[in-house]
């Protein structure tokens, strides 16, 4: 048994971080206080960290270092498709990867459709197709989550994309949630009201913990899939999209619970927590929200449940 | 790297563990603690079976009787014995924590009185900490002891006492000075049960016989040999009872048992259930597996050496909760069991069972209260 990433990714990650942090921290943010240039910065810093090289399905050691960089580039927010690009195909000619729902429909994030991207899309039952972005649906300034894509049926051979496709974004909201975490930690203990810091107020406490829990609760299962993916498992798929519902459930529960406790100010892009709740949207709504996904989980559980100790 | 099978040697003891609850625990077992005293009967026996062939005290290193079992057996035992309803019965306080506790803290005498009747599964402990007015807040216990000659003199009131009734031992918090702290003063002492002057009255309550009990100490005495370290010093001893305590039971055992049961029960009325129940079903499945991470997550940090209160708290948040969580979904199930069939009998009493004992998940050992705020305290102390 062994519950922790390899050090060399747990290393990996580190320093993709510290170069985010250093070629302009929350600047990148889609929504941060900087410059909205952070696209081609943040392009710069994961090509100089080798982040395209990555293989998640060549070894072991690369797919660890790939989560691991999806979670630091989800503390950052970054405005870019890290999880898909480290996940896209590489049987076929294609730079990104994205998971759809099916029924020949499907959709990405807004801040990323404008990307010059070649994309493949791949629906739970495997079949993948050539995705375009439709930027006529998402008009120029105005807000927005997601944009629809353009299928063009490609073949029915990415049964191997599915759970990659569903895991590491699950780990790029993974970074959201652990920063919307510590965030949230400082400004209870920095900020105060009727002469005492909020962090002694037990209401504010509990809250705290709740949101912590869930947060733990998905890094551990982040980790579980992930093994399950490198190892080859039959129950990928059902241990990715049991993942991704904790995910999504958890990140309903942190962000209600960070907003609160921040006041007003959390809703002021001058603190992190304004942008880092909208940049965790697409990942909570796409391919599917917490029902869908709680219907997909369930339709493909169907009698046999989850792996586990009685299974 | 990331690695989350146990191996075959943990894979051998599940079976072996399996088999013998099988060939030696009824189908219908809910526990050792009902009305029929025939429960209480099996639990013993089992109990001496597990000691005969070296699994209870499987954990203990060897020079006190076990045979030094790694962290990973060690939690797969509890989690077989969770999820089959402990048929270990009470003994499993004794195993898990009052005989490690006598390990660390003991003297040599204590420890060969003791440890050889726990290891061979014949002798019942009860913990005689809460009190009426010191339940969650502890430290503010009453019940005194005064030197008396070469021993001393216990009086006081014990409350939820489990397993009173049938104990032999009893693992007491006694107030012997008063500090500037209420931590300290407080001495653990080793009570015989049939000391005179103890008196034990049952609790009626919804958990079954002999869960909660009432002991009431009437100038009992004991002797210098009866203290378990130092005097005045109890509250470092409890701190690591309690830490024994919180990764203790293995609660997501009996609850991916159960939800597991539950579709092979139903059959083919499975598929007829509403689609929100099974996406319920499917959910709980999910939050039972994170509890068990995060169980994972704790025992293979304490293997290092480290010790993060934070993460058993988080754990025993989760667990308590999908404790409570599960037997709604379960008995939501189980109400749509019509058939009175052995199977599905058993299947509905399973999850009846498990529905009133989650009742105190979040209470019992530690409420979930005392949880957050540990969890709170390590959160807002890391910089």
């Amino acid at each position: 048994m062994n519950t922790d990433l390899s050090p060399e990714a747990v290393e990996y990650g580190a320093t993709a971080l510290r170069a985010l942090e250093a070629a302009g921290g929350d600047d990148l943010a889609p929504a941060g206080p900087g410059e909205r240039d952070g696209g081609d910065a943040v392009v710069k810093v994961l090509t100089d960290l080798g982040a395209w090289d990555l293989d998640p399905r060549g070894s072991t050691e690369e797919l660890e270092a790939a989560a691991a960089l999806c979670r630091s580039a989800g503390r950052r927010a970054v405005p870019h498709p890290v999880a898909e690009r480290v996940a896209r195909p590489r049987d076929v000619d294609a730079d990104a990867l994205v998971v759809v729902a099916g029924g020949g429909a499907g959709a990405i994030a807004a801040a990323v459709a404008g990307l010059a991207l070649r994309w493949v899309a791949v629906d739970l039952a495997g079949r993948r197709s050539r995705a375009t972005p439709r930027p006529d649906a998402h008009p120029v300034g105005k807000p927005g989550v997601a944009v629809p894509l353009d299928l063009a049926p490609l073949d029915g051979a990415g049964a191997g994309d599915v759970a990659l496709g569903l895991v590491l974004p699950c780990w790029t909201l993974l970074g959201l949630l652990d920063r919307a975490v510590d965030q949230t930690s400082d400004h209870v203990r920095a900020r105060h009201q009727f002469g005492q810091p909020l962090s002694s107020f037990q209401g504010v406490q509990f809250q705290l913990t709740d949101a912590e829990v869930e947060r733990v609760g998905v890094e551990e299962l982040a980790k579980h899939a992930l093994w399950s993916l490198a190892t080859g498992r039959p129950d990928a798929v059902a241990d990715a999209l049991a993942l991704r519902l904790a995910a999504v459930e958890a990140a309903e529960v942190v962000f209600r619970i960070t907003h609160q406790l921040h006041g007003a100010i959390g809703f002021c892009d001058e603190t992190a927590l304004s942008w880092i709740s909208r940049a965790s949207q697409p990942l909570r709504r796409l391919p599917f929200g917490p029902s869908a996904t709680r219907a997909a989980l369930t339709d493909h559980l169907g009698r046999r449940g989850l792996s586990g100790l009685f299974s | 790297m990331l690695d989350y099978d146990q191996g075959p040697q943990v894979a051998d003891l599940r079976s072996q563990l399996r088999r013998l609850i099988a060939d030696h625990v009824p189908a219908d077992y809910l526990g050792a603690f009902t009305d029929d005293p025939a429960d209480l009967d099996v639990a013993q026996s089992f109990c001496r079976l597990l000691a005969e062939q070296g699994l209870l005290c499987a954990a203990w290193p060897e020079e006190f009787g076990g045979r030094g079992a790694s962290a990973w057996e060690q939690t797969a035992v509890r989690e077989e014995m969770w999820a089959h309803h402990e048929p270990r019965g009470a003994q499993y306080m004794g195993v898990n924590w009052v005989g490690p506790t006598l390990m660390r803290h003991g003297t040599v005498e204590q420890q060969r009185q003791h440890l050889p009747a726990i290891a061979a599964g014949e002798v019942i402990w009860c913990q005689g900490f809460s009190e009426p007015d010191a339940g969650s807040d502890l430290a503010s216990l009453q019940t005194a002891a005064r030197r008396d000659g070469d021993g001393w003199r216990i009086s006081g009131q014990k409350i939820w006492t489990s397993y009173a009734t049938m104990a032999q031992w009893c693992f007491l918090l006694a107030r012997t000075s008063r500090g500037e702290r209420k931590q300290q003063g407080i001495t653990v002492f080793l009570v015989p049960m049939d000391a005179p002057g103890i008196e034990v009255r049952p609790i009626p309550c919804m958990l079954g016989p002999h869960h909660l009990n009432e002991v009431f100490l009437d100038d009992v005495w004991v002797t210098e040999a009866d203290v378990l370290g130092e005097v005045d010093e109890g509250w470092s001893v409890v701190q690591e009872v309690l830490a024994f305590e919180r990764v203790g039971i293995a609660r997501y055992a009996r609850v991916e048992r159960l939800l597991r049961w539950a579709p092979d029960v139903l059959g083919d009325a499975w598929d007829r259930l509403p689609d929100e129940l099974r996406s319920r079903w499917a959910r709980m499945l999910v939050h039972a597996r994170r509890a068990r991470l995060l169980a994972y997550r704790v025992i293979a940090t304490q293997q290092t050496g480290q010790v993060r209160p934070g993460d058993t708290a988080a754990y025993r948040i989760a667990v308590t909760r999908l404790d409570q969580e599960s037997a709604e979904v379960l008995m939501d199930i189980a109400a749509e069991v019509t058939s009175s069939d052995g199977d599905r009998a058993r299947f509905r009493r399973a999850v009846e069972d498990h529905h009133r004992y989650s009742v105190s998940a979040t209470v019992a050992s530690g409420s979930i209260e005392m949880q957050r705020i540990l969890l709170a305290r390590a959160l807002l102390a890391a910089a």
